[in-house]
Formats: structure tokens, sequence, C-alpha cells
């Protein structure tokens, strides 16, 4: 092998495996062989036989990316100065649609703001005392209100346990409130007729051999759940948390075989 | 027969880029999932793959490899850039969790594309120790350095397994370009 192929071999050799500097790069480019992506493929090859599981990508980023191809797109568009692409001929009806609705939207709150001022409903005597329709909070403003009102909020970063993945989040707890919230993302979606996540609390009233049960909870296809915790009997000065993967419903005490988060308690009022 | 994904990407049909997260989505989740540690570098990562793919969706030969194969390769290039990029350490810490994955998953795999299952009879046709440097470098995304300082082998032997190892697979999938494995 010559000195050039050498030279070029190294460069993409380390281009597959760790990647080229800009200077490699320009390298690699006055060598003209740029286009050997020989070895890339065959990384690339090696790669997917090894891939153990596809898992779905989180509905949350496929918003995202669908959002940049939008924009990428009307770049591309506007920079060709080519003809519509297939979306965006769609898109300009829905915009006028969506703008017309918006419209007769807008006329009606008009007209009925000015009708019920102008006009106020006869009274017609007491009528039946209507009866508030309950309020849905979801577990996020559930959280929200506690961080907001708790005198005492203990807070633990998730992280990573004894799994490939590497979840991210928080839990709070109040022993004021006996309340807390599990915050996490990063889990992988469980099957909750196979198995499901538990959460343990390690508090300063309890041997850590027989953690509190904190209940069980289930990650869906996002990956990011915000879930209140459960605690079987009351806690006091939790310490960690652990999140274990157990048999559905949960068990009475861990094997801790499945490990999935651990969270140390980092801020804590007492 | 109809327009390859990529194709269609290529000639401008937004409504191709649905049917590519459709189709290669996961799966591009899953590579970034597997290399990169964190899950938020991974859903920044997975995005900026994406727009590599429209970018580079015209010069797809389909003469040259599969689809999968194309966008697994795209995407891994961006991973290992932002790896560079990041100067990425793994802590001590982790060295066991890396070295406690199975070398050989054998049925457990899935067959993605045509290059995939061969290339996963090509591996098993390699040295153990090259079986080793290539899972843990181009599965795991772990420098040279860093294969050395997991597995104690010298940095030059992790190299000379690396490059062996590559082109002999690369040879087995048929695929040519510049280098003999027998010349090494």
């Amino acid at each position: 092998m010559s000195e050039r192929e050498e030279r070029l071999l190294d460069l993409l050799e380390k281009r597959t495996f760790d990647g080229l500097t800009p200077a490699e790069e320009r390298e690699l480019s006055e060598l003209n062989a740029t286009d050997d992506v020989s070895l890339d493929l065959t990384a690339a090859a090696i790669s997917l036989a090894q891939l153990e599981k596809v898992e779905p990508m989180p509905a949350q980023l496929r918003s995202r990316i669908e959002s940049a191809a939008d924009e990428y797109f009307t770049q591309k568009v506007s920079q060709s100065g080519s003809t519509r692409t297939v979306r965006e001929s769609n898109a300009g009806w829905w915009n006028w649609f969506g703008w017309a609705l918006a419209g007769a939207a807008c006329i009606a709150l008009a007209a009925n703001i000015y009708l019920t001022r102008v006009n106020p409903p006869l009274a017609a005597g007491p009528g039946p005392t209507p009866t508030p329709a309950p309020v849905q909070i979801t577990p996020e403003q559930q959280r929200a209100q506690l961080l907001a009102s708790a005198p005492d909020i203990a807070k633990a970063n998730i992280s990573a346990g004894k799994e490939s993945y590497v979840p991210s989040g928080d839990i709070v707890w109040s022993d004021t409130n006996q309340a807390g919230y599990i915050h996490v993302k990063g889990l992988p979606k469980n099957d909750p007729g196979h198995e499901q996540y538990q959460l343990w609390i390690f508090d300063e009233s309890q041997d850590p051999k027989t953690p509190i049960d904190g209940g069980v909870f289930d990650v869906n296809s996002e990956g990011e759940v915000v879930i209140p915790i459960d605690a079987k009997i009351k806690v006091k000065n939790p310490k960690v948390f652990a999140i274990t993967v157990e048999k559905p419903g949960g068990v009475v005490v861990s094997k801790q075989e499945k490990v999935a988060a651990l969270a140390k308690v980092e801020t804590n009022p007492s | 027969m109809a327009d390859s994904i990529l194709k269609r990407i290529a000639l401008g049909n937004r409504d191709a880029v649905s049917d590519c997260l459709d189709t290669y989505g996961g799966l591009v989740w899953s590579i970034a999932r597997k290399m990169l540690r964190s899950q938020n570098d991974a859903e920044d990562a997975v995005q900026e793959i994406f727009i590599d793919i429209w970018k580079n969706a015209e010069r797809f030969d389909e003469n040259q490899s599969s689809e999968t194969t194309f966008i697994a390769m795209i995407a891994r290039r961006r991973i290992i850039d932002r790896i560079r990029k990041s100067n990425r350490r793994i802590s001590a810490d982790s060295f066991e969790d890396v070295l406690s994955e199975p070398e050989s998953r054998g049925d457990r795999k899935i067959e993605i594309s045509v290059e995939a299952g061969e290339a996963a009879e090509a591996l098993r046709t390699l040295k153990p120790e090259q079986q080793q440097v290539l899972q843990l470098s181009i599965v795991q995304g772990l420098s040279h350095q860093e294969i050395a300082d997991v597995t104690g082998m010298p940095l030059g032997t992790v190299k000379t397994h690396a490059r062996r190892g590559i082109l002999q697979a690369r040879e087995m999938l048929g695929i040519t370009g510049i280098g003999k494995e027998a010349s090494i």
C-alpha cells in the first residue's frame, strides 16, 4: 500500500471510529476520498446487527423534528424557487381555514359579549344552585401546587440505576403534606401486564433493608411522566429514593434485581 | 416501483419526511440511546440526524447499500461528531457497566437490514478481541483510548484489532473501498 493510501485509510478509519477534526476533513477532501464511505457503511451495518431492540421515538421529539422539517423544506423551497411541496400546498389551505375559523370565533365571541351585556337574561326566580364542575388537576399541576405551598420540600435529582438507560428528572417530597411527586423522563416504556416500576423511599424512620413502598407506576411511550407518590406508611425525612422494576402490582420486599433509577435527596429542609 | 423514501425527500416531498420518521424514527432513536448515555443528548442528536438525512438524501445510492444502512451511517456520523466535540469521556464508575454488556446476544438480534444480518455473520468470524473492540467502538461509541482504558489492552493493540476487524467485516459484506484486509 502506498503512503498516500495508508494515510487515506487512516483518515477513513478515524472518520468511522472517532470522527475527524476540521483539518483532517480538509485533508481527506484534498485526497479526493470523501465519497469512500465503505468503512462507514460497514460500521453502520455492524451497529444495526448489534442493536438488541428498536424503541419508539418519544412523541414530543417527533413533533420537534416535524416542526424542523416544516422550516427546512420551506426554506429549501424559497431558496430554490421551485414548485411548492405537497405538504406546503395543503398547509396554505389549512392556514387559510385556520384564520377563517379564528375570525369566525372572534365575531361570535364579540357578539356574545355584546348581547349578554346589552340584554342580560331576565331573572326567572331562584333556580337550582349550580353545582360547580369538578376541576381536574393534572399531576403536573398538583406537583406545582405542592412546590408552591409546602414549607418543607425535599428534592432529589434522578440518576441512573443499574440498567443501561439514563433517566433524568427529580423527586420531590413534603413531610408536612405527606405528599410528593416523581417527575422522570428516560425510563423505557413498560408493559403493565408484565412488569411495573415501583418507588422505594429510604427515610430516617426505617431500616435501609426495609424501605417504604412508594407505589407502582407505568411509563408510556412518551417517556416522561409525573406520578404522585403513594407512600404506604408515614415518611419522615427521606434520604434516598429508588425505582425498581417489579412484577405487576409491585412487591412487598424488592430483590432489587432491576434498579431503574436512584435519587439522593440534595435539598432537605430539616 | 415506488421511489424510496430518501429519493422522495431528495425531490422535496415534505410528506416523505413523515414516512421517514415512521420507518426509521425508532431505529435512529435506538442507535442514539445506545451510544449517548444522556437522554437529552440523544434527543438533540436525533433531531440533527434527521436534518442531516434530508440534506444528504440525494447521496443515497441503492446499489451501494440499503436505505436502512445509509441512514444508520448518517446517524453514527452525527453521534460520533457530538461525542468528539463534547470531548466526552466515560467515568470510571461506568466502566463496569460497559464491560458487563454481554459479548454475544446471538438470538436476540433483530434483523433490520440485509447488511445487518450479514454483518452479524461477519462479526462471528472475527477473533473475540476484534469483536470486543468493534462492539465497544461502533456500538457504544468509545474511542480507542477509552477502549484501552476499559479493557486494559495497549492502545496500539486496540487500533490493530479495530482496523483488521473492520476491514475483514467490510470484505465479507462485499463493500468495496480502499485498503485490503490481507495487506494489513
